[in-house]
């Protein structure tokens, strides 16, 4: 293996993780990010590889098996992020998130952040209590002004102390 | 532990020859007016295919030079093919609109250098990734895109963030690298070391299974050869003897991810009056 192969493709492995970066620093739907990372692992290592080669031992090669392990992990999570994410705001913008960030620093582009097309799904309370409206009341809870129909009997003990 | 009775400062030499740094200048140059013309590209000054076919003319007789400078080896062209290839279809990535177009960009480039893994004798790795990515994440991420994208192209895939930012720090740190792969002398020559630090596992007969062999001191350079690491075997050798505890770690991290993935994309309940 020459050297010029090894400047070759340390070379490769950088200009891989250069395009990685500019993607994962402009890119804005939350899917390309995610692959601009996958790009830069995958130049990381080819790098590992290439010095494992050149240096004749298999600890490069170990590396880039935890390297792709990880990867593997961050593909499976960040999908299933984007997923839920989805599901709650109806957009892949990364921007549409930008309330999860600090507030005291200014929005990258102002403006052009859109409504959301679709409703929100907030938790609903479970109800407590009788609806009136679904159960009447039992009499013996109703309380009345009219001193004629029968009251209750916490009404009617109040009424004879007053 | 070191198992081998090969003492570190007297190594054999694999590979001595000098190397001359020449593709300093040229690269920064290319590398600079790349970035120029991505920047150029998204701000929208280049506007009509005429100048793209131009810039992809140009691009290829970038590559053709490239070929005539090379030696004209078989492996070296293939690896050069597969370098180009990686180059380009990171290039389509980042600049078309489309995200399924700029998944097939990323595909391209992933394959691409996992036929470069496989020229450097990484079977294993190189089959993974493309197990990995080519497989599993682009059929998953055309799968999402399926759902969540409409038929228009998205307002969010047109309008970029900071693309002069990002430019500028990516042109830079690939010059840094550029620079620092083409010094001359920078590149170390380098021996032949097959002692294992880490190693838990000792060299020796063990009941029930014939161990391989393992480098002595006395053995010539021919001999010694046939441990350089070019297989599968010796890799899976050396996870399970040299690195067993990583693996074995690594192994949980995929289990906890998976769990940590069924459980984030389960639906939600909406309705629990």
């Amino acid at each position: 293996m020459s050297h010029s192969e090894v400047q070759n493709l340390l070379l490769l492995g950088g200009i891989l993780f250069a395009i990685g970066l500019i993607g994962f620093l402009t890119r804005r739907s939350l899917i390309l990010m995610f692959l601009s990372l996958e790009t830069m692992l995958s130049g990381v290592s080819l790098n590992l590889i290439v010095f494992s080669k050149f240096h004749q031992n298999y600890q490069g090669q170990i590396l880039a098996v935890m390297v792709l392990t990880i990867s593997a992990c961050e593909a499976a999570i960040a999908l299933a992020m984007v997923v839920s994410l989805y599901r709650r705001k109806a957009t892949l913008d990364v921007q549409a998130w930008d309330d999860l960030s600090e507030t005291i620093l200014p929005k990258s582009t102002a403006g052009d952040y859109q409504d959301l097309e679709h409703e929100e799904h907030y938790p609903k309370l479970s109800p407590a209590g009788l609806d009136p409206l679904d159960r009447p009341v039992p009499s013996s809870m109703q309380a009345s002004l009219d001193q004629d129909q029968k009251t209750s009997p916490i009404v009617s003990e109040v009424n004879q102390r007053a | 532990m070191n198992p081998l009775p090969i003492d570190p400062k007297n190594l054999p030499l694999v590979n001595g020859d000098p190397f001359q740094g020449n593709l300093a200048q040229i690269l920064l140059m290319v590398i600079l007016l790349g970035a120029v013309a991505y920047l150029l590209l998204q701000h929208g000054l280049i506007k009509s295919k005429m100048m793209a076919w131009a810039g992809a003319g140009l691009f290829a007789f970038a590559a053709l030079m490239a070929f005539t400078s090379i030696p004209m080896q078989l492996d070296s062209l293939v690896r050069m093919c597969f370098s180009i290839l990686a180059v380009a279809g990171g290039i389509a990535f980042i600049t078309t609109r489309e995200p399924v177009h700029a998944a097939l960009g990323f595909a391209t480039a992933v394959l691409s250098s996992c036929g470069v893994m496989f020229m450097q004798s990484a079977y294993f790795i190189a089959a993974a990734t493309m197990i990995v990515y080519a497989g599993a994440t682009i059929i998953i991420f055309l799968f999402v895109l399926m759902f969540a994208q409409k038929a228009q192209l998205q307002w969010y895939d047109v309008q970029l963030t900071n693309p002069v930012i990002a430019t500028v720090v990516a042109t830079s740190l690939l010059m840094a690298i550029a620079w620092s792969v083409s010094e001359s002398e920078e590149i170390l020559p380098v021996k032949l070391d097959l002692t294992r630090p880490y190693s838990l596992a000792e060299p020796g007969p063990s009941p029930g299974m014939v161990m391989p062999p393992v480098p002595e001191a006395s053995m010539t350079q021919d001999q010694l050869n046939a441990f350089v690491p070019a297989k599968t075997s010796g890799l899976g050798r050396s996870m399970f003897t040299d690195y067993l505890l990583a693996i074995e770690l690594a192994g949980t991290v995929l289990l906890v991810a998976t769990l940590g993935a069924i459980v984030l994309a389960q639906k939600p309940e909406r309705d629990l009056s």
